[in-house]
């Protein structure tokens, strides 16, 4: 069971490569096909990405899951910085406070199958999303 | 360690390693505080000077005679000359210990003489060592100086054990600072040698980028590109991603700031190396490819590059059909 999950801290641009190599280790574990596992790495490294331009440090946590006849993954990418004020606004396509593109969050969204996110203004940010394997 | 003899003075920016090292007037006081270094050590210490001014020359001696017993170490005074002025230095330091004012000034002083050891190739063993010489022979000194007060010998040297330590404290982690620095050189000197811009033919270049791009890459990958593209007056760019293990939405909006860039200097950009799954993930986060010309692999790309810089060719005035057909 131990190896079903890997938790990875978050603080520099090489932890966001080995979080996704890491996590698509595990994935491999259950039949995703090669796009859907892009499709977890991008998500990942997009997170993990906000963390180290947004909150310094946080962390990455892997788990395979089952739930009532299916099999998935699930990534929760936790951190304690500063907090998202206005996560609809956030969510939006192409909001960015730092000049990027501000695809990272919605394109998570569009690449995973469910997503949640709690933000708490000076706690910090839990993004939650599952992807399951279609059969 | 390669063998180098002390150059005649040394450049050090003592200011940027403060700066560098994050030795503010904090942490300074931090350090103070950790050692439990206080006014009585200072008050303690500067009672010494005197003293100290007195069996200097002696201890100074006596701790040269112990470097020239060894090779590692004698090296470094082959030439007599230098032999006196390092004495000198060595003794202004000894007596600098008990002056008092331990403030950022002082500590501006210890990184210099880190510093300078650090570069001359000296290892930390020797610094060490020399210290631990120090300690030794003043011991000696004050316990025969107090002979019969010999607590008072005892807090005295207790001060100066603190102040030693935050001077080595100080000299460690200049080394570590220097080293780390050199280290970060020598990758960065490594990543723009690890990406050549290749010339291909007249008008052709390629950009093989292998290892991940972070911003600080991406910049320099751009930077480098765009000079390239001027120098060499280059039409047609093919960078090729196959060695780049992550491509996300941060890296894909590097790629089309370069293209919008290279389109600005008259330059086409071909990527390849992006594979199908991936180039998928990026369409579905929202990435807008289309401004991104992509073909398979390298090989495609080249050929690719080929059309087009022969469209040019044949798109000049010289050529009726073309002229006809642009109205
Ligand atoms: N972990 C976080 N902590 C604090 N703020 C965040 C965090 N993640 C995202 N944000 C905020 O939400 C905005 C939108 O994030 P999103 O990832 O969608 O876009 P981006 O990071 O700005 O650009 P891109 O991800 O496309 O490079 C960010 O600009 C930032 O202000
Ligand atoms: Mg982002």
């Amino acid at each position: 069971m131990v190896d079903d999950q890997v938790s990875i801290p978050i603080l520099t641009d090489s932890d966001i490569v080995s979080a996704r190599q890491q996590a698509r280790e595990l994935a491999k574990r259950f039949s995703f096909s090669s796009s859907e596992l892009a499709g977890i790495a991008a998500a990942i490294s997009e997170l993990a990405r906000n963390i180290v331009s947004y909150a310094t440090q946080g962390t990455v946590n892997v788990s395979l899951i089952e739930e009532a006849n299916k099999k998935g993954i699930l990534v929760i990418v936790e951190d304690q910085g500063p907090g998202i004020s206005d996560i609809p606004l956030a969510m939006q396509d192409g909001y960015s406070t730092s000049n990027s593109l501000g695809l990272g969050l919605p394109g998570v969204k569009r690449l995973m199958d469910s997503f949640e996110i709690q933000s708490e203004i000076g706690k910090g940010t839990t993004v939650i999303v599952k992807k399951w394997v279609l059969r | 360690m390669e063998k180098q003899s002390l150059p005649k003075s040394l450049n050090i920016d003592t200011l940027n390693l403060m700066n560098g090292m994050s030795l503010d007037e904090n942490e300074i006081q931090h350090r103070k505080d950790w050692l439990q270094f206080d006014q009585s050590d200072e008050a303690r210490l500067t009672e010494l000077n005197e003293m100290a001014q007195g069996y200097a020359d002696e201890v100074i001696e006596s701790l040269y005679e112990h470097f020239l017993k060894f090779e590692d170490t004698q090296r470094f005074f082959e030439d007599p000359n230098i032999l006196k002025r390092v004495k000198n230095l060595q003794k202004q330091y000894f007596l600098r210990l008990t002056k008092g004012n331990y403030d950022s000034k002082y500590i501006e002083e210890r990184l210099k003489i880190g510093a300078v050891h650090a570069s001359i190739g000296l290892d930390v063993k020797w610094y060490l060592g020399a210290y631990n010489f120090y300690m030794r022979a003043v011991a000696t000194r004050l316990f025969k100086a107090f002979e019969s007060k010999p607590e008072k010998a005892l807090a005295a040297f207790f001060s100066l054990t603190k102040l030693v330590y935050m001077d080595i404290g100080l000299a460690i982690d200049t080394y570590i600072y220097q080293r780390e620095s050199t280290i970060q050189r020598q990758q960065e000197a490594i990543r723009e040698l690890s990406t050549p811009v290749l010339q291909l033919r007249k008008e052709l270049l390629i950009l093989p980028i292998i290892g991940a791009i972070d911003a600080q890459r991406a910049r320099q990958l751009t930077e480098q590109l765009l000079h390239a593209i001027r120098d060499k007056r280059a039409k047609v760019v093919v960078v090729d991603i196959t060695g780049v293990p992550t491509v996300d939405s941060r890296v894909a909006n590097h790629l089309v700031q370069t293209v919008d860039a290279s389109r600005l200097m008259g330059a086409t950009l071909i990527i390849t190396g992006l594979s199908a799954e991936v180039a998928q993930t990026l369409v579905t986060i929202g990435v807008d490819l289309t401004k991104i010309h992509t073909v398979g692999d390298l090989q495609g790309g080249i050929e690719e590059a080929d059309r087009i810089l022969g469209y040019q060719l044949i798109d000049s005035p010289a050529d009726p059909s073309h002229l006809s057909s642009q109205e």
